[in-house]
């Protein structure tokens, strides 16, 4: 016998449930469901009578559709409900609750939820997000119908849905984990901007380091000081290890001095210190700004061998653009661009087509100073010198941009 | 330290919400109402201001603790837990009576325009416009610091009463001394003064401006204080219009028919300037709450309904968030626009309609405030619980009252 078909939940919550006698034994108080081996299953429906709600499991159900919902026997032969916290309810912890799209990049609140039987199961198929859920929830779709032929629908599969609250966590598939993951950092930024605290550690948690890095980044700063406080110290370093030391340096320089430096000594030790360096200097001057990481090369390397070296460093370093050729005392004598390189002869030595009329800045210089020279030269990168002409680090373009967008501009990237 | 711009900034960004809030609650609304009330029953209903400050610090701490424990929006909450259907039916009835409140604003708008000889027919279009514009353009923020500093000109009521030398000792006399009257005028009042000042938008906006805030349970104690102070800031300023009002109007039996009347007030402490200055004070505030109510009213209007907010959007991208905003704005001025437009008794009907909206939305937040699921430890005492059934229960009865009074 067909016990069930496709049907919203929001068409039988609250709905009578008799008993195959056509008894009234109580009515539908919530649906439990559980992971299952692809989409998450219905497990039992929750049965209330007057105070009491007692568990029906799913293979006790008889009819579940939105005409007539029945089960076996009488509330007596069921147990009475008592809340785990491995219990998972869908009125409970997903309807009505917001989840992350991860498809669309962005957060949203579930209107109702689209069942459908596999098999002798039910299983979760689809979230309705839709203006037509919401009528439906409202109970004027009917009537909006006269109106309007075609109500907006918007449904998003439950294999693009990542729950965020705690308890439905649990639902949450692998495609979704993945998908989430691969999202820009700052769409990441964005959700977690837009989500209630608590649910930020459970996005954070479903990211692999480096992505959450760059989508804490991303967030405005204020939030971003909360966001690392809210997340124990372990998992916070991890985290900050992975960013390009400038951001890191960014972040823990926001960061109250105690919760920073028990962040730093929690980290790689030769990290901890290049990003100690970064924060001496004052935030607003290149020496701020600017990143320790670049591509340093000796001047008798052949253009082969300088892609080689670019190769093997990219990994490490966020700005491979262009080549730096320092003499045996750090000291810089040419820049070479990644696009000389491509297009030069591997077998030159890279001092034959390097530039020697270097356009530099020193640790004091003002980003006003340093954007009108990128600016005037067009340049993605200039590198920073210290107080003894040594080569220091480079300041790159975005870091120096971002002081500068106008205020407007600056609260759409951060979605306030 | 240099005195420069991002010092002052900083300066300003530890106010808390509930000094911000607390600022936006003597709107042009609050003003006019605590005016009427001073004018038109002397000093006879202030002994209801000790009742209302106790509630309203029991309403707004309830709020603040909600935000800080649950790190959501109270329109979140009320969707997340009692459902769709529930949440617009709230959601219509509040949207109903902030179109009510932004009337008001611009009503108030009016007047003091008026007060400087501006026709509102010029005043209101540039004034809706100029409030639109500051929230979409995103200058805002930055003219909250103004609005909020130019709030201070409400310590003129204060100078101002004292300067009008009341008798003191019948004033303090009323204030601890409950009287009552059955009279529809004096119930609809009543009903005023608790909605105008416990503001149903306004514990919506409170708690936005906590989650936004992010504040911690650490931060608790902090915020407490920040939503004593900003509630006692209301009441003081509550308390010295009333008595400046009644000083002046209500002694030479003055009614209030336009903002000119009302200004009267201030003529101890301003002489023949304080036109000016209560048209600056409620220019300013009526403004400054026309920037918040529709746009505070949006978000949560939104929130509930889960649609897309926050106005770094479009009319494309959210566009029932940039209608409400606009609509609220839009039909606000243009109710203001009809040929002889009562002003002064639209701001007064809009805030008895608060009041009488007021005990609804504090039993959906005292359901969720007693809800251990949510709150934890952080519960309502038995107290509190006591103080605001109270609170819903006299404005119930008022309302009644109000209703059958009227009608026999």
């Amino acid at each position: 016998m067909q016990r069930t078909t496709e049907l919203y939940i929001s068409s039988v919550l609250d709905r009578k449930i008799i008993n195959p006698k056509g008894q009234v034994i109580g009515k539908l108080w919530d649906v439990a469901i559980a992971p299952g081996d692809a989409l998450p299953i219905v497990t039992g429906l929750l049965l209330k009578q007057g105070n009491r709600v007692y568990t029906v499991p799913w293979q006790r159900v008889l009819l579940f559709n939105p005409l007539v919902v029945s089960v076996a026997g009488t509330t007596t032969d069921y147990p009475v409900y008592e809340a785990t916290s491995a219990s998972i309810l869908l009125r409970r912890d997903v309807l009505d609750k917001q989840i992350v799209d991860v498809n669309g990049a962005k957060v949203v609140r579930v209107n109702d939820v689209k069942l459908t039987p596999y098999k002798d199961l039910l299983c979760i198929f689809s979230v309705d997000i839709g203006f037509r859920g919401l009528l439906r929830r409202i109970g004027y779709e009917r009537l909006w119908s006269l109106v309007q032929k075609d109500i907006s629908q918007s449904e998003i599969g439950w294999q693009f849905v990542n729950p965020l609250e705690i308890n439905a966590a649990a639902l949450t598939l692998s495609m979704a984990r993945e998908q989430m993951a691969e999202m820009h950092p700052a769409d990441i930024a964005e959700i977690i901007a837009n989500i209630p605290r608590d649910s930020v550690q459970s996005v954070l948690n479903s990211l692999d380091h480096e992505t959450a890095g760059e989508a804490i980044h991303e967030l405005e700063p204020e939030l971003r000081t909360r966001v690392i406080s809210l997340m124990d110290s372990e998992h916070a370093s991890g985290i900050l290890e992975e960013m390009p030391p400038d951001e890191a340096a960014d972040v823990l320089g926001d960061l109250p001095e105690e919760k920073a430096q028990e962040l730093l000594r929690l980290m790689d030790k030769e990290d901890a210190e290049e990003i100690q360096e970064l924060m001496e200097h004052e935030e607003d001057t290149a020496g701020g700004l600017m990143n320790h990481e670049f591509v340093a090369i000796s001047s008798d390397t052949t253009v082969g061998r300088a892609l080689d070296e670019i190769k093997r460093q990219a990994e490490e370093i966020e700005t491979i653009y262009y080549a730096y050729v320092l003499d045996v005392e750090e000291r810089l004598v040419g820049i070479v661009s990644l696009r000389e390189l491509l297009i030069g002869n591997p077998e030159l030595p890279v001092s034959e087509i390097m530039i020697e009329q270097l356009k530099t800045v020193d640790v004091e210089t003002e980003p006003e100073d340093i954007l009108a020279l990128l600016a005037k030269y067009n340049l993605i990168a200039v590198p920073v010198l210290d107080e003894e002409g040594k080569m220091a680090g480079v300041v790159t373009i975005d870091d120096v941009v971002e002081l500068f967008l106008p205020y407007a501009l600056k609260r759409r990237r951060h979605h306030s | 330290m240099k005195l420069n711009k991002k010092n002052i900034l900083m300066f300003l960004a530890v106010l808390g919400p509930g000094i911000i809030t607390a600022n936006v609650d003597n709107d042009a609304g609050g003003i006019t109402t605590y005016s009427v009330a001073g004018a038109q029953f002397g000093y006879s209903l202030l002994w209801t201001l000790i009742p209302i400050t106790v509630a309203l610090v029991v309403v707004q701490e309830m709020v603040a603790r909600m935000g800080i424990v649950t790190g959501k929006t109270l329109a979140d909450l009320i969707r997340e837990q009692f459902g769709a259907k529930i949440t617009f039916y709230l959601m219509i009835s509040l949207l109903i009576a902030d179109l009510g409140n932004t009337v008001a604003e611009f009503a108030g708008w009016a007047a003091s325009m008026e007060l400087f000889g501006v026709n509102k027919y010029i005043a209101v279009p540039i004034g809706s416009f100029l409030v639109w514009w500051l929230v979409v353009k995103g200058t805002y923020r930055v003219v909250e610091k103004i609005f909020l500093f130019s709030c201070t000109i409400f310590i003129t009521y204060i100078i101002s009463a004292f300067m009008a030398a009341p008798p003191w000792a019948q004033v303090l006399t009323e204030t601890v001394k409950p009287t009552f009257d059955i009279k529809p005028s004096y119930l609809m009042m009543l009903i005023g003064v608790v909605g105008t000042t416990i503001a149903p938008w306004m514990q919506f906006y409170l708690q936005s401006a906590v989650v936004e805030k992010n504040l911690k349970v650490e931060d608790y104690k902090a915020s407490r204080w920040d939503v004593i102070v900003g509630c006692l800031m209301t009441d003081v300023v509550a308390f010295f219009i009333i008595v400046a009002c009644g000083a002046t109007l209500f002694a030479h039996g003055i009614k209030i028919n336009d903002a000119a009347d009302a200004a009267k007030a201030l003529e101890p402490l301003a002489g023949k300037y304080a036109s000016v200055l209560f048209a600056i004070g409620l220019a300013n505030a009526s403004l400054f709450a026309a920037s918040i109510l529709p746009l505070a009213t949006a978000y949560y209007v939104c929130e509930g309904m889960g649609w897309e907010s926050g106005i770094d959007h479009d009319f494309k991208s959210a566009p029932q968030f940039m209608w409400l905003y606009t609509g609220l704005i839009a039909i606000g001025a243009l109710i203001i626009l009809i040929p002889n437009a009562p002003l002064i008794a639209i701001m007064l009907i809009s805030q008895v309609v608060n009041g009488v909206m007021l005990p609804f939305v504090l039993i959906f937040m005292l359901l969720l405030i007693n809800n251990k699921d949510l709150m934890g430890e952080y519960i309502n005492t038995k107290t509190f619980n006591r103080i605001a059934w109270t609170t819903v229960i006299v404005m119930v009865v008022l309302t009644l009252a109000l209703v059958g009074t009227s009608v026999v």
